[in-house]
């Protein structure tokens, strides 16, 4: 455990669901009678999730949609905090979680570099001395001086992506955003995601491709429902993975032609 | 609860069911110390904030950063204009820079205030996926606001060349007083940010809030012409005058600002002391207050914008 890099420990994370989120007092004064109204439901996000992942280490996080992918990466880059358990992550990270995250709309490329760098706790020379390599790596010619608003999301990702990495991360966290971009600058990411997994920077790649996830990650962690179902050799976790779907979509063309003879036994 | 421990490098973040009294007040007073090294150590980000917010303010403008002179300006003339050819009762000796005396830190204030309610809401592209303290966004509004308020001053200086009112060695408690305000300000404004992510009537209500008191703060007339005994009911009379010291610390602020700078017309003159650690001591309260429902709600921001 000392020498991991981000240490998940029995960590659980619960959300409030709201039917009608209570925005405002008169919701208050509206539902306080009706107690089924006032969304005390609650959902358990992560359900005693444990894992620690070592220095150097690309890992990839697979799973459904709403398996729990986002919020650990949320917990790891702490804009949400833990329900239960502790979190331990040692290193300075850098987090691509979503398009456009820490951008102003107003502000052009370039003057959104200084501000992300120093959301990222970067001083103004030490960006300065960046600016040329990010500029030239985001690679959106004159439009690094429109404001951001007016760039394509593609663009965006670019731009984002390439303060990402040249903040010299000791952790770097990559969502599902790479999809993105164009066929050229998908490769250039993953050089660049291989030049850093050179320089011993630990990955957390979250992704559905998983021709991707076996090119570049060694280890898998396999979420469902909120709970870690396996860990290990990124191959061995995939191929249960596809396994598990392709069970699940069995089942439902299964269910499908049941449903559909019912029907076709109550139209006739 | 949740507990964040540091040491170079590592973070710890765990939420522990169980504390003792004596251990949360230790890690209160250990996190308060963490959050003010923490906010040093993004003093580039509270920068940049404030420049971003300023270019933003004024980038679609002719006029540009102009107005933050021409708009207390223009203030000026509507309530010279009312006050004294609508109204002509008023003695006040060079209205003009009297009232400006007043509208420019209320101005400061409420535009503080407003800014700092829809900071957390209006960053929700910031807040709920990049982490850093989240008290820079209400900071940095209210710095920017600064600026623009020094800005405006110097309109106040040209007019008060222009009436003659000679400036005293008095105006050099300017950054003293322009520091309460500010500590009063940040305070307040963050209580209300927080008020205003989990309850959206805040901004609504504020707008009002704000407008009443504009009106019971004196900026437009002189404090002294408060009453000092008014028949509340029959036999029931309340100090007005008194009251409105007490309870409104803005007019404390304003009065110390139109002391230092306009005197009775005739320049700076001395503040009463006591009056001012009176109202130093309650813009830290409200600081401390402010700060403790900041930071005990701040963790939850990021799920609730």
């Amino acid at each position: 455990m000392s020498g991991s890099v981000i240490t998940f420990e029995n960590v659980s994370k619960e959300f409030r669901l709201s039917k009608l989120p209570v925005r405002s007092l008169q919701d208050i004064f509206v539902f306080s009678w009706r107690e089924n109204m006032r969304g005390k439901q609650r959902f358990w996000a992560l359900q005693n999730v444990n894992f620690a992942i070592n220095p150097g280490e690309t890992v990839a996080l697979v799973g459904t949609n709403g398996s729990g992918k986002s919020t650990i990466l949320k917990l790891i880059s702490r804009i949400i905090d833990p329900t239960k358990g502790k979190i331990k992550i040692s290193g300075r990270l850098s987090a691509l979680l979503e398009l456009g995250a820490g951008f102003h709309p107003d502000l052009t490329g370039r003057e959104n570099i200084f501000l992300n760098g120093s959301i990222l706790g970067l001083g103004r020379r030490e960006m300065q001395q960046k600016l040329d390599s990010i500029i030239h790596f985001a690679d959106i010619g004159d439009f690094i001086d429109v404001p951001t608003r007016n760039l394509s999301s593609g663009m965006q990702m670019r731009l984002g992506f390439s303060v990402a990495v040249h903040v010299d991360p000791q952790i770097i966290l990559v969502d599902e955003v790479l999809a993105v971009g164009d066929y050229n600058f998908q490769l250039k990411c993953l050089d660049r995601i291989r030049y850093m997994q050179q320089q011993g920077v630990t990955i957390l790649f979250v992704s559905h491709d998983f021709q991707a996830v076996e090119n570049l990650c060694t280890r898998a962690i396999w979420l469902d429902e909120g709970t870690v179902r396996a860990d290990g050799p990124v191959q061995g976790i995939i191929s249960q993975v596809k396994q598990n779907y392709q069970q699940q979509t069995n089942k439902k063309t299964t269910s499908d032609k049941e449903m559909a003879m019912e029907i076709n036994k109550f139209s006739l | 609860m949740v507990t964040v421990q540091k040491d170079q490098s590592t973070i710890i973040v765990s939420a522990e069911e169980k504390l003792s009294l004596w251990a949360r007040i230790r890690y209160a007073a250990g996190s308060m110390l963490g959050q003010v090294t923490e906010l040093v150590r993004y003093h580039e980000l509270v920068r940049n904030l404030v420049v971003r917010d300023l270019k933003v303010r004024y980038r679609n403008s002719v006029l540009g950063i102009l107005w933050s002179l021409f708009n207390p300006l223009l203030m000026m003339i509507v309530f010279t204009v009312v006050f004294t050819v609508m109204t002509p009762y008023s003695d006040v000796k060079h209205f003009p820079v009297f009232v400006l005396c007043g509208i420019l830190p209320w101005n400061f204030f409420s535009a503080s205030v407003i800014g700092a309610i829809h900071s957390i809401v209006d960053n929700s592209t910031l807040v709920n996926k990049v982490f850093f303290p989240r008290e820079i966004l209400p900071i940095s509004i209210v710095l920017a606001n600064m600026v623009n308020f020094l800005l405006a001053l110097i309109v106040l200086f040209l007019l008060m060349l222009v009436f003659q009112i000679p400036f005293t060695g008095w105006v050099l408690l300017l950054p003293v007083v322009l520091a309460v305000q500010v500590i009063f300000t940040i305070g307040f404004g963050m209580i209300m940010a927080t008020a205003n992510v989990f309850y959206r009537d805040t901004q609504v209500i504020m707008e009002v809030v704000m407008l009443a008191w504009f009106f019971v703060t004196p900026i437009f007339y002189s404090g002294q012409i408060l009453p000092r005994s008014y028949e509340l009911w029959t036999g029931v009379t309340i100090d007005v005058f008194r009251w409105v010291n007490i309870f409104n610390p803005m007019a404390s602020i304003i009065a110390m600002y139109r002391v230092i700078l306009y005197g009775n017309g005739n320049g700076g003159s001395p503040p009463e002391f006591y009056f001012f650690v009176r109202t130093l001591i309650t813009a830290l309260l409200v600081l401390g207050i402010g700060s403790i429902v900041f930071y005990r709600y701040s963790a939850r921001f990021g799920e609730e914008v």
